[in-house]
């Protein structure tokens, strides 16, 4: 009898042993989507490259990563599975809006911290609220991107004489990703009466369209400036060559999509595109962290990273661990406080901290990146601080 | 009496076109594209329906396969879409042969719901297998032709897409002529009115079946080929097209592969009609339906009386 009962004391202290051997970082991502897959390659990029150096507090970091098909009600249930049946420490990842806004009652109910690297639709942040002081949020708002898209076209103009923009035009794909920046374009950027700002829809190849004839029409007779598409990668190249078959030549010929398709910069269509993103490959050359990160992905992966996706969950993983480390533990409490006091050099050419936006406490990035395809490369216009190129402007008449 | 009321529409239908023409020719220009494309998608699953009496859901999935494929062969070697389409068809012929033989003949006799969710299946399987061998990252070949474009006074627009209102009238008359000239079409028409029939005279349905099953698959092959030029692939590229393919020979009737091409041509002008509104722009998915609805209404009220 006494013999079993330390038999099962032992194994009993084993298994807390083995319990607190990890710390159990949860994510949700959608694996099928390259910024989902990139974002979670990523990710165990860092957790292996933190492992290998010893871990945190003497423990090593176990990622556990659920696949929420872009769908909302699979991702809440992951973060009821996460929580409850893993028992993880705290959860990161994330990327669509839609999925997010699934997840918010979830987490609500669990606390537990949450470092997000996506959603960027500002009703995430009105469904989280103001009291969600365990939500830190990396990826900017749709506001945050608006505003700085349009200080960065400010900044620009001042700093090259020669690039004038006072007429916007924005095809925009049919869903609640292009009616959203087209709304938010109008707020930003034409609310002063500084540019005008005109736009139309289109549905997205993604979305079973592919026919941009009549949106470059209406672009082509309003004669803007600058002509930026908010749609898919699907969109990239056909619109191109649609804009082209017009003889479509705006003044700057810009795109927004989450990513490129595969080669879009061997194609000499991509030549002096105008994009907004977060990271591009040529940041390499301004920040020994983005070096650190590229050379490890494509080490480990025998790929090149084709999303901001990556650095940014790369830099997700970086910043819980440092904040665990600084909090001598995974308590809630004592890692929020710790936090809050981020300051992370990432891979994105930033210094990351979490200030105040409209409605919650947490905000990491708030700023988005104005870049150019230059010779196949992407390369960062503005902000000046991290550009690595000057602007090619005007966008050259097709030939 | 009649030839009265189709003078008149057709006059009518004369007038609308000049006007659109006179307005806005990109509406009549874009239309006609858009309809080539519907079209030259469309009238393969109409084959397959009119003599093997199957839906095929897995038709768009089909055509991204055989995007994939002309992707990869004109990545390894450097080959045009256009030259790369004729091995592309012989294997996409032959997958759909061994697709009929494996599945479909053997749901055949199944209700119908049990062939809907098999040809259903087949689509995830495809879709599913293109996102574990390629990832959903898009991918396009880009071509200088695919920009050619035509300059009348200001007016300049791109003229590559007719090359799908080519290709869907290749096919129409390719069909009819393989159908009523030639004894394999004949016998295929005689399985698709009517398949016991056709068996008491001697025809090898299973056979026919087979046959007409490859030839469609061939037929979306080629489109798959030539689709790459036009549209980016990723692997749910092909689903919208299944809908789309499926409503239009709803319009057209089972069996009536001219009328696929006349109800793109209407789904298509109508689009771009509308497209041509400001206020108007995002009701080119309405305008489907509608017409959907209105023409199988119509047809259903005709037939009643009659």
């Amino acid at each position: 009898m006494k013999r079993t009962i330390i038999a099962l004391a032992l194994i009993a202290a084993a298994a807390m042993a083995f319990g607190q051997g990890t710390i159990k970082i949860g994510a949700t991502w959608p694996l099928a989507d390259i910024t989902g897959k990139q974002g979670s390659m990523a990710a165990q990029q860092a957790v292996d490259e933190i492992n290998k150096a010893g871990g945190v507090l003497g423990r090593q970091l176990e990622l556990i990563i659920i696949d929420d098909e872009l769908k909302a009600d699979k991702a809440a249930a992951a973060i009821e599975k996460l929580v409850t049946v893993d028992n993880v420490d705290l959860i990161i990842g994330g990327m669509s809006s839609g999925v997010a806004l699934g997840q918010v009652p979830a987490m609500k109910k669990y606390g537990k911290v949450v470092v997000s690297t996506g959603a960027a639709s500002s009703t995430v942040e009105a469904a989280l609220g103001a009291d969600a002081d365990w939500y830190f949020h990396l990826h900017p708002w749709d506001y945050n991107q608006g505003a700085s898209y349009r200080q960065g076209w400010d900044e620009i103009q001042v700093k090259y004489s020669n690039v004038k923009i006072k007429k916007i035009f924005l095809a925009y794909e049919e869903g609640a990703f292009g009616k959203g920046s087209f709304d938010q374009t109008k707020i930003l950027f034409a609310a002063d009466g500084r540019y005008i700002v005109d736009g139309a829809p289109f549905k997205s190849a993604a979305q079973g369209g592919g026919d941009y004839g009549s949106v470059l029409e209406a672009a082509k007779m309003a004669k803007p400036d600058l002509f930026l598409w908010a749609g898919w990668d699907a969109d990239a190249l056909p619109i191109l060559e649609q804009a082209k078959a017009m003889k479509f030549s705006p003044g700057l010929f810009g795109g927004a999509p989450p990513g490129w398709p595969v080669g879009f910069g061997t194609s000499r269509l991509s030549e002096n595109v105008v994009f907004y993103g977060m990271w591009a490959p040529s940041i390499n050359e301004v920040s020994p962290a983005s070096k650190k990160f590229y050379d490890g992905f494509v080490a480990k992966y025998k790929l090149e990273p084709a999303t901001y996706f990556a650095p940014l969950s790369y830099s997700a993983v970086y910043i819980v661990a440092d904040a665990i480390k600084r909090a001598g533990s995974t308590d809630t409490a004592a890692l929020i406080k710790a936090l809050e006091a981020t300051k992370y050099e990432s891979p994105l050419g930033q210094t990351i901290t979490f200030t105040p936006a409209k409605i919650i406490k947490h905000q990491g990035v708030k700023n988005q990146k104005i870049l150019q395809w230059q010779k196949g490369r992407q390369e960062v216009i503005w902000p000046f601080e991290s550009a690595t190129a000057k602007p090619v402007y005007p966008f050259p008449k097709w030939k | 009496m009649a030839n009265k009321r189709n003078l008149t529409i057709g006059v009518l239908l004369g007038v609308a076109v000049l006007v659109i023409l006179a307005w806005r020719p990109t509406v009549l220009i874009y239309g006609l594209q858009a309809a080539g494309l519907y079209a030259s998608i469309a009238i393969p699953m109409g084959l397959i329906l009119g003599i093997v009496h199957i839906v095929n859901l897995a038709h768009g999935e089909f055509m991204m396969a055989a995007s994939y494929l002309t992707y990869m062969i004109c990545r390894a070697s450097g080959m045009d879409p256009y030259l790369a389409l004729v091995p592309v068809a012989a294997v996409t012929a032959v997958f759909g042969f061994l697709v009929y033989k494996l599945t479909i003949r053997r749901a055949l006799k199944a209700p119908e719901l049990n062939q809907l969710i098999l040809t259903f299946g087949l689509a995830i399987l495809l879709t599913q297998a293109a996102n574990l061998l390629f990832t959903s990252q898009t991918r396009k070949l880009s071509f200088d032709y695919v920009s050619a474009s035509v300059d009348i006074g200001e007016l300049s627009f791109g003229i590559y897409n007719f090359v799908f209102v080519a290709v869907a009238v290749a096919m129409v008359v390719g069909l009819r002529l393989f159908l009523t000239r030639t004894t394999t079409g004949k016998a295929a028409l005689a399985v698709g009115q009517n398949p016991r029939g056709a068996a008491i005279v001697g025809i090898d349905v299973d056979r026919t079946y087979a046959f007409v099953f490859s030839l469609a698959s061939a037929l979306v092959g080629l489109m798959g080929a030539a689709f790459i030029t036009r549209s980016s692939i990723f692997p749910t590229v092909g689903s919208p097209f299944t809908m789309k393919s499926f409503c239009l020979i709803a319009m057209a009737g089972v069996g009536n592969i001219p009328g696929i091409l006349a109800s793109s041509v209407l789904l298509g002008i109508s689009e771009n009609f509308l497209k041509a509104f400001r206020g108007t722009r995002g009701w080119a998915d309405i305008v489907f339906f509608v017409l959907i609805i209105t023409v199988i209404l119509g047809r259903s009220i005709r037939g009643k009386k009659a």
